[in-house]
């Protein structure tokens, strides 16, 4: 297990097929159920475009900061948000504090709910057939971005669009 | 019986004519003996539809439905079917759309929606998990479907909610007006569109925020894992994936069976360029997918330059490239891509839509159109721009279009050339020519809703090795009823037909097994498919439907394919459907025999549903 590894999305590659939001779902209800995935994909219709939105592992956790009741709190081990359902009262002040929208909501339980990685096994990473999640180490967190968009870059220098 | 796992539990039944809407509790046995989907659809509009309803009538009805296997892990779960009586061909009809619909619908709690009556004013259907409304929809009205999604999308502001909806042609009763979801995904054949218009129902729109539980969910995961990787290596898959549907041009038309410029021929010499691989160079940009596809076959297509710069949309897919395509004689990409998006934002099943286009083409050719009949569009073959004009008219019923719109049958015997239009009981033929592929003849003739080649396809088969086997009418008989028997399940079971190419009817049963908990062998699943099958036969029946309705049109049986791979030949049909009928356990006119509806158990259904 390596507790400086992040996700990182690609959302150029996804496809919408939503394989991630099921096996999210199946490895924490035991069923696929959209509503309880700790990772959506919004489809954008009228721009082509799929947008996984999970998680990022901010270094600094506005989440964290956020909570007045002390329920969120990472993990030593992953570096993941963990969400206390004892403490949580779901007031919902994380998901807004999050800039990424990241932060769902179980509706049964009436706590939030946050990419917990897994526990180090991401299984929206295992079951992406499009690479468009990946779980790298920090410290390389850039590269994949630094290259795609230096591969768009190069094709419009060579007149190409894509 | 116990309930069947992975089904939402509840229908919902909605008559437009007073609003009141009801949660039914979905039939369980009709589920265990019909499957799903295609099969539940066909028994319940048997029974609930009077014989001769008028299918743009408030009495006809629209039933969507779901299988079993959607909203779980089961690979390519995501179609709907919708079930009606249908406009375009009179007949019981059937037409499956994928996307993202069908799971959000059992993520809302339903296995389906029946609707009835036709509403006041425009309306559309809100599902709202357990809630569900009907709201005015008459500023909706007139719409294009992209902008219905987006309008319906803001006012309920969530991007997520997942809409079916009609476009003028649908509202201005094309009878080959489709419904169309997630943007490029539609219910697409036997002008369903215009039932849901002539019920001024606009949209349906669905949110679901619920899960699906199945019966044995580590079973189902490992058989997920297990098709994943299957589709991973499979050449056809990956084929699939990189390319869209329109792999299947090249082989296609290498056999001389891709229906050219109204069914005159079935090889076109210009399909290099609007092959896959000129779409690859030229077009394709991006890929799109349905819910829980493992494949992901959906192309982003863009036009950058020329008349129609600028123009995105999914697509085109094989059966639009053949028939807006070769069809229409056309091999301009960006006229093709223009083409699609039109019949898309309006409405226009793209299939029907080629095949009346090319019917004016070749009308126009012999003279019996005029360019004062057409205002002044250069209607010959091959016209690309002049494919986009006439397109415009018949989704907006202007001029020659509004005979057009009326499906290529009722428009060539208003031309008094009834043998030009390419149809069986007025569904246009797909774009197999079926003077290069004899069982796919047999297919069209024999299909409940007119001409469609999923019914049974048979093509695969037929062109393995060599392809010479394409060509040879006997034994197909057989093979249409197998593959047949094969698709009622698929189509019941709501899988994708892509995944075929991984899940034989063994690994099928599995999935099913898996989500619902009961247990099929094939011989089980081969017997309930051939009830669907004949429950659908009965339908029609009913309307009068048979042996001599079960035709080709005269081109494909008299004409001998004047060039191409398929040089020479014409359908057999005669000896074909003698062979079928009696495989099918009917009589030679096409009718089951009491002795069969006995065997498969329907005798009683038959006679409940004989008014």
């Amino acid at each position: 297990m390596n507790a400086t590894n992040v996700l990182v999305v690609y959302p150029e590659k996804c496809v919408g097929c939503r394989l991630c939001e099921q096996w999210c779902s199946f490895k924490h209800e035991g069923q696929v159920n959209p509503g309880k995935a700790r990772i959506r994909v919004v489809r954008v219709h009228s721009k082509y475009v799929n947008i996984p939105v999970t998680c990022m592992q901010c270094a600094k956790s506005p989440c964290i900061a956020a909570c007045r009741e002390g329920a969120l709190s990472k993990s030593p081990e992953t570096g993941a948000i963990l969400v206390n359902e004892e403490t949580c009262i779901g007031c919902r002040r994380c998901i807004r504090a999050c800039p990424y929208g990241a932060i769902g909501i179980d509706k049964d339980k009436r706590v939030v709910l946050i990419c917990d990685l897994c526990q180090g096994n991401p299984q929206c990473v295992a079951h992406c057939r499009e690479g468009a999640i990946q779980y790298v180490p920090l410290a390389v967190a850039d590269r994949g971005p630094r290259d795609a968009y230096a591969e768009v870059a190069a094709a419009e220098i060579q007149g190409g669009i894509r | 019986m116990t309930a069947l796992k992975g089904l939402a539990g509840k229908i919902l039944r909605v008559n437009l004519n007073n609003g009141t809407i009801i949660k039914e509790p979905t039939p369980q046995e009709v589920f265990a003996n019909y499957i799903g989907a295609r099969g539940v659809g066909a028994y319940l509009l048997l029974k609930e539809l009077r014989p001769a309803t008028d299918p743009l009538g408030p009495e006809n009805k629209l039933i969507f439905l779901t299988g079993p296997l959607e909203g779980t892990l089961a690979p390519g779960a995501n179609k709907i079917t919708v079930t009606f009586r249908s406009p375009l061909t009179g007949t019981y009809s059937f037409s499956l759309c994928g996307g993202h619909l069908a799971p959000e619908l059992k993520f809302a709690g339903y296995d389906g929606i029946i609707i009835e009556g036709r509403a006041p004013h425009p309306v559309y259907l809100w599902i709202d998990g357990d809630q569900a409304m009907l709201r005015d929809a008459s500023h909706l009205w007139g719409k294009l479907t992209h902008a219905t999604e987006d309008a319906i999308r803001s006012e309920l502001k969530d991007q997520s909610v997942k809409v079916a909806c009609i476009g003028p042609a649908g509202e201005n009763l094309s009878r080959f007006a489709c419904i169309q979801s997630d943007y490029h995904r539609e219910f697409g054949r036997g002008g369903a569109g215009a039932v849901m218009g002539s019920k001024n129902l606009k949209a349906i729109a669905v949110r679901g925020t619920g899960g699906v539980e199945v019966a044995d969910p580590e079973a189902l995961a490992s058989l997920a894992e297990k098709t994943y990787e299957i589709l991973g290596s499979n050449l056809k898959a990956r084929a699939r994936r990189r390319y869209g549907t329109p792999e299947m041009i090249d082989g296609t038309n290498a056999l001389g069976y891709w229906g050219t410029r109204n069914f005159s021929t079935g090889y076109f010499e210009e399909a290099e360029k609007i092959n896959a691989a000129s779409m690859e160079e030229n077009i394709f940009v991006g890929h799109m997918s349905c819910y829980a596809c493992p494949i992901a076959c959906g192309k982003v297509s863009y036009i950058k330059d020329g008349p129609y710069a600028g123009t995105r949309i999914e697509g085109p897919e094989f059966e639009s490239t053949g028939l807006l395509g070769a069809n229409c004689g056309v091999a301009d990409l960006a006229a093709l891509v223009k083409a699609v998006e039109i019949c898309d934002v309006y409405g226009l099943d793209t299939m029907s839509a080629g095949a009346v286009v090319s019917l004016a083409m070749e009308c126009y050719e012999r003279g019996i159109l005029t360019l004062k009949d057409t205002d002044g569009i250069d209607l010959r073959f091959g016209n690309g721009e002049a494919l986009v004009a006439i397109l415009q008219k018949i989704a907006q019923r202007e001029g020659l279009g509004d005979l057009l719109a009326e499906g290529s049958r009722i428009a060539a015997e208003k031309l008094g050339v009834p043998g030009l239009a390419m149809q069986v009981k007025g569904q246009e033929l797909p774009t197999y020519e079926p003077r290069g592929i004899k069982g796919m003849g047999l297919t069209y003739a024999i299909s409940p809703r007119g001409a469609h080649h999923m019914i049974a396809p048979t093509m695969g088969a037929e062109a393995a090795g060599d392809g010479s086997q394409r060509l040879d009418y006997r034994g197909k008989a057989a093979l249409v009823r197998e593959m047949q028997l094969l698709m009622a399940v698929v189509d019941s079971l709501a899988l994708c037909s892509s995944m075929r190419f991984a899940l034989g009817l063994k690994e099928q049963l599995e999935l099913y097994r898996a989500v619902t908990g009961l247990a099929l062998d094939e011989a089980a699943a081969r017997l309930k498919a051939e009830r669907i099958v004949n429950l659908e036969r009965l339908f029609n029946l009913r309307e009068g439907f048979d042996r001599k309705d079960d035709r080709l049109p005269p081109r494909m049986l008299k004409e001998p394919m004047p060039s191409g791979p398929s040089q020479g030949q014409v359908v057999e049909l005669e000896p074909m459907l003698d062979e079928y009928y009696d495989l099918m356990g009917w009589d030679r006119q096409g009718r089951p025999t009491e002795e069969k509806l006995a065997q498969l158990g329907l005798e009683y259904v038959w006679q409940e549903v004989s008014w």
